[in-house]
């Protein structure tokens, strides 16, 4: 594997998130030089890139991953790509700063930095993925940390709730987003981007175009926060600011609308992307920035102002101009810059005066000059003053928002929004600096506010610096890389533009003035009321978030009890009678339309040995299911007997490894119903019967199914085996088992080897169950009749407790004390036979799956004999670590071909000589083996130990009732 | 190794009698199992496979395969130290089991409980005692 620059860039931050973990706690400064040194290396990388994107050109990452479905990894750097990587790393490397003087000591810090890292790794992704499907892992990626990083306070209710909720709006619209990607693949036949770039017009024409679109669309908007989805983002300022500095302002949110301009020369110039993108954009700008007006907490001012300012964005995309697009383009990167400063400062001012509250925030710029200066400028350029780069943008969507690009009411709207949008953001950007910096000095602080230490205050300089800069020479420091990521969007679309900041007396320029003054003398008008205003006027009943938790509630809790209504039981026979009826109809279905259609080969079987064998089973099993109702344990007895048969059968006709394997399933079955039956509510035939009508035709439908299911499967048996038996593969195995896979018995050969992977998928299954079964019964609740202790238990205790000279439990151990002893032998012994069929397995009948049911049998003899506390006193049995370790073993086994170059789960067969013993075959699937042992005794063991653990558990009110 | 028909006469034959002896006296027990009126008679009857029927079959089994293979196969022995240890314990745990139901239930032809016993032995010490002070 090579180790290319993209590959690095990508992989650095999450390789530094887990290096941080494994730091000790206390560990603040390391972990911040880590991350920083991580984000000023994917910066430094990123920058050497560019010779090679410079010219158009695109460099390309492909590792092959799932070929034969069109997926690779393909990782792709083209000169917008290369652009946000220069920003999400370099501001990732400016926030880390910060961070190391806004985090308090006593926080988590290795956590916050492996959130941190991990979700810059997956921002990065979105932007280097060269494949939809890619992109689209990332995506959902970058939402997760995101969660995390919210939730970073999670003592703080109001952290858990806006983490909650960005999670569900985006990860809803990361769904929409795979299902659209998929459309697109279907489309163009290929997910990978330069393919789906070339493919512009055949999407467009597509009959699928339209929900392709609303779906990528949904994802999009979802992630960018933009109306009607714009509810989460004010919610999740509950993040620590840094976070919100990086997400809010520069990465997480810039993901939609990066997607829209990547997606941008495929998707748009239609009608329908026109109407969608530009109402979500317009309703956002103005929506935002009229809310941000009435905002009292510093940060929701700046979320709404970003929904506001991404919300110009999208508008600029909606447009189908290239020049609209370059305008988006410059605005993100505007945007990020001032904005993430701006929440910096929010972050020191709340960090220095302990409020975040505008009304309570005043004439802050006394006790902090520089921090004040600096937010000023940043303020300025989000209002769009001259000689900032937010105006330089802001001049570029005006003159596109008079333009008339489709004829519509939309189109003609345009320029009036932009107007309002842009004198409502100056009205909140003075509003902000107003109410802070100016104004009479406070009453009280929480605490004496000052000047922040000069680093924390470092980033903040540096970004303003870039807003000024770039605002006065624009030509000459953003022009070229501007240029190179406008190109590599719009190709030869590419448009003539200026950035230089005079162009004239002309339109856009008047509405710029028109904006500045009338949100000027908006602020002058209504600032008072702005200052003292509850909620937002007109709509501020309105909540996005009481709409959302409604809709939560309804659909979570109240749809989902109804459907539990509907449609669950908490009785297990409606249950199983559901389960036998679908399976009947669904095999009754392909029979109706295909017919069943008889070979003409007999059974064959006539030796009367094996027939009476046979018939022995069948009446047992019969006797079972009679006695079943009454008399559990003798039902139990006589399905032990089918099982029997069921083992001969197999010996019979040569298949002893099943017979092994049935044999040993047989005992340790037995033994866990056994163990179990003690808590089936009683039945008696005392018991009255329910009479009536109804009852009785329950019952003969019951019957009826159980009768159909049973006579179907026989006939479908019967119909396969007088067919002519298939070609099968059975030959192949037959042919490379040993030649191949080093081994004699095939069986075990195919379930360590050819089907390796089946099986690894089938203990993981098992372990799963074995969790699931423990879980279950910790919480389980016998039924009222079962809670009280079995007759016989509570007459040796009555007993034992009488006698003066017995302990209590006495009894049981006096019964049982010779063929305990016996049993406690046995042990050893059981555990050498498990230890032979294991190693025998791999030629002769045994294997993994029947040694660890051996060896659990024999844990169970332990505590069938000695009683569970007795063994748990003397024997540690770590079942979790036998499943884990067992799992993992095989895993790693299967891992470790991966190593030689080999596909995983290739086995390794060669034979060693051994000293003394000579040689001896040594074959790697018969570690996956012994892992696959380990699972099966942990899971049994774990099963056994659950039931165990039941019996001797009493019940607090059984407790009770037995000592007053 | 040899097929069974390549058996020799006197080999064939000893193998044929020692299982035939074994399967009859299993089946014997089988019977008495079936035949006997109460549990602990009953319990006896089993035996009779578990210990020699078992025991003879294995012998058959040597014998038959020693020759076929031309070496001695004895192998065949640790099945019969198995069922020899463990018959016991599940006849015991079932006899226990019976004894035990038996007590509780108060049934006749058990014998009572150890405890109980020596309870009623220092109760009629107890009684010749106060014979012996009046």
């Amino acid at each position: 594997m090579e180790l290319s620059p993209l590959f690095l860039i990508l992989a650095l931050p999450f390789v530094a998130g887990l290096a941080v973990v494994l730091l000790p706690s206390d560990s603040r400064d390391p972990a911040t030089w880590l991350a920083g040194i991580t984000t000023l290396a994917c910066l430094v990388l990123t920058a050497i890139l560019y010779p090679s994107v410079a010219d158009g050109e695109s460099v390309r990452y492909q590792v092959e991953w799932v070929p034969s479905l069109g997926l690779d990894f393909t990782l792709r750097m083209d000169g917008f790509a290369w652009i946000f990587s220069m920003l999400v790393s370099g501001i990732g490397f400016l926030v880390v700063i910060y961070t190391r003087y806004y985090i308090s000591p006593e926080d988590p810090v290795r956590r916050f930095y492996l959130f941190f890292l991990a979700f810059t790794g997956s921002m990065l992704g979105v932007i280097l993925s060269g494949n939809l499907i890619l992109l689209v892992v990332f995506w959902e990626l970058t939402s997760i940390f995101s969660f995390l990083l919210i939730g970073y306070w999670h003592h703080n209710q109001a952290a858990r709730d806006g983490a909650r909720m960005a999670l569900t709006v985006t990860a809803i619209g990361g769904f929409a987003l795979l299902a659209g990607v998929l459309l697109v693949g279907h489309i163009v036949g290929s997910y990978d981007l330069e393919e789906v770039l070339k493919s512009g017009d055949l999407i467009r024409s597509h009959e699928l175009y339209v929900p392709t679109l609303v779906l990528i669309l949904l994802g999009a908007l979802t992630k960018s926060a933009q109306f009607p989805f714009h509810f989460w983002l004010p919610n999740a300022m509950a993040a620590p600011t840094p976070v919100s500095a990086f997400l809010h302002s520069a990465t997480m949110v810039k993901a939609g609308v990066f997607l829209m301009a990547r997606l941008w020369p495929v998707l748009s110039g239609t009608p329908e992307w026109f109407i969608i993108v530009g109402l979500a954009g317009m309703a956002s700008l103005v929506l935002g920035a009229y809310l941000a007006m009435f905002q009292q907490d510093l940060k929701g001012l700046l979320a709404y102002s970003t929904i506001s300012h991404l919300g110009l964005i999208t508008l600029l995309l909606s447009l189908g101009s290239p020049l609209g697009a370059v305008a988006a383009i410059f605005h993100m990167l505007n945007h990020a810059t001032f904005k993430a400063s701006l929440f910096m400062a929010a972050g020191i001012i709340d960090h220095e005066a302990g409020t975040r509250d505008l009304r309570r925030l005043s004439g802050l710029f006394r006790y902090m000059p520089i921090t004040g200066t600096l937010a000023t400028v940043a303020s300025a350029a989000m209002a769009g003053v001259p000689l900032l780069n937010g105006f330089l943008s802001k001049e570029m969507f005006f003159a596109e928002a008079v333009e008339t690009h489709a004829d519509s009411w939309l189109d003609t709207a345009a320029p009036y929004a932009a107007v309002l949008g842009s004198a409502l953001a100056v009205t909140y950007s003075i509003r902000l600096i107003h109410s802070i910096f100016l104004g009479a000095p406070p009453e009280s602080f929480p605490r004496e506010p000052h000047e922040p230490p000069f680093w924390m205050r470092f980033p903040v300089m540096f970004l303003v610096i870039a807003c000024l800069v770039v605002g006065i020479i624009p030509g000459l420091t953003i022009g070229p890389f501007l240029h190179t990521a406008v190109s590599s969007v719009l190709g030869a679309e590419t448009p003539q533009y200026s950035l230089a900041i005079w162009h004239g007396f002309n339109l856009p320029l008047v509405m710029s003035i028109v904006a500045l003054a009338s949100g000027a003398l908006l602020y002058l008008v209504a600032g008072d009321y702005l200052e003292r205003s509850e909620r937002p006027l007109l709509i501020g009943r309105i909540d996005g978030y009481r709409i959302f938790e409604l809709v939560m509630v309804a659909m979570s809790w109240r749809w989902a009890r109804l459907v539990e209504g509907i449609f669950g039981t908490r009785r297990l026979q409606p249950q199983l009678r559901l389960v036998v009826a679908t399976a009947i109809i669904a095999a009754a279905v392909p029979l109706f339309y295909a017919g069943l259609g008889f070979g003409q080969y007999g059974i064959g079987v006539t030796d009367p040995a094996f027939v009476g064998l046979w018939v022995v089973g069948m009446i047992c099993a019969v006797a079972a299911a009679y006695q079943a109702k009454f008399h559990r344990l003798a039902a139990l007895v006589l399905m032990g007997g089918t099982g029997l048969v069921t083992c001969m059968t197999f010996v019979w006709l040569s298949a002893p490894d099943l017979a092994a394997t049935q044999l040993v399933v047989e005992i340790v079955t037995t033994v866990l119903i056994l163990l179990g039956l003690r808590w089936l509510p009683k039945r008696t035939q005392t018991l009255a019967e329910p009479d009536g009508g109804l009852a009785r035709l329950r019952r003969f439908r019951d019957l009826a199914l159980a009768v159909m299911a049973g006579a179907g499967m026989a006939t479908i048996a019967y119909a396969v085996l007088t067919r002519a038996p298939p070609e099968s593969i059975a030959s192949f195995f037959v042919e490379k088992s040993y030649a191949e896979g080093g081994g004699r018995n095939i069986v075990n050969v195919i379930l360590v080897d050819f089907r390796g992977f089946d099986t690894l998928g089938e203990i993981t299954v098992l372990g799963i169950v074995a969790l699931t079964v423990f879980a279950l019964l910790r919480r389980f609740r016998p039924a009222p009749d079962t809670i009280e202790r079995p007759e016989q238990q509570r007459i040796q205790r009555s007993y034992d407790e009488a006698e003066p000279d017995r302990e209590p439990g006495a009894t049981a151990t006096d019964y049982l004390f010779v063929p305990s002893v016996i049993m406690q032998w046995m042990f050893p012994v059981i555990i050498v036979l498990a230890a032979y069929l294991l190693l025998r397995g791999h030629d002769a009948p045994g294997g993994g799956f029947a040694a660890g049911v051996a060896m659990a049998a024999g844990f169970i003899l332990q505590y069938m004999a000695a009683g569970t506390v007795w063994v748990e006193d003397r024997l540690r049995i770590l079942p979790v670590v036998w499943i884990g370790g067992g799992l993992l073993l095989a895993a790693l086994t299967g891992t470790a071909s991966m190593l030689f170059g080999d596909p995983f789960l290739t086995s390794y067969f060669r034979y060693a000589e051994l000293p003394l013993v000579g040689k001896v075959p040594l074959a790697s699937a018969a570690l996956f083996d012994l892992g696959v042992f380990g699972l099966v005794v942990g899971a049994t063991v774990l099963m056994l130990i659950a039931l165990a653990h039941q019996s001797i558990r009493r019940l607090r009110a059984a407790r009770i009732e037995e000592n007053p | 190794m040899m097929h069974a028909e390549m058996l020799p006469a006197w080999a064939a034959l000893l193998t044929a009698l020692l299982v035939l002896i074994g399967a009859g006296l299993t089946l014997f027990g089988a019977i008495g199992t079936l035949r006997f009126a109460t549990f602990f008679e009953r319990v006896h009857a089993p035996t009779l496979g578990t210990s020699w029927g078992t025991g003879a079959i294995v012998l058959g089994s040597i014998v038959c395969f020693s020759v076929l293979g031309s070496r001695l196969v004895v192998h065949e022995i640790l099945i019969g130290v198995f069922i020899t240890v463990t018959t016991p314990v599940t006849l015991m745990l079932l006899a226990r089991a019976v004894l035990y139901r038996d007590r509780t239930e108060g049934n006749a032809g058990v014998p009572a409980r150890l405890a109980s016993r020596r309870e009623q032995q220092g109760r009629t010490e107890a009684e010749d005692g106060d014979g012996d002070a009046r």
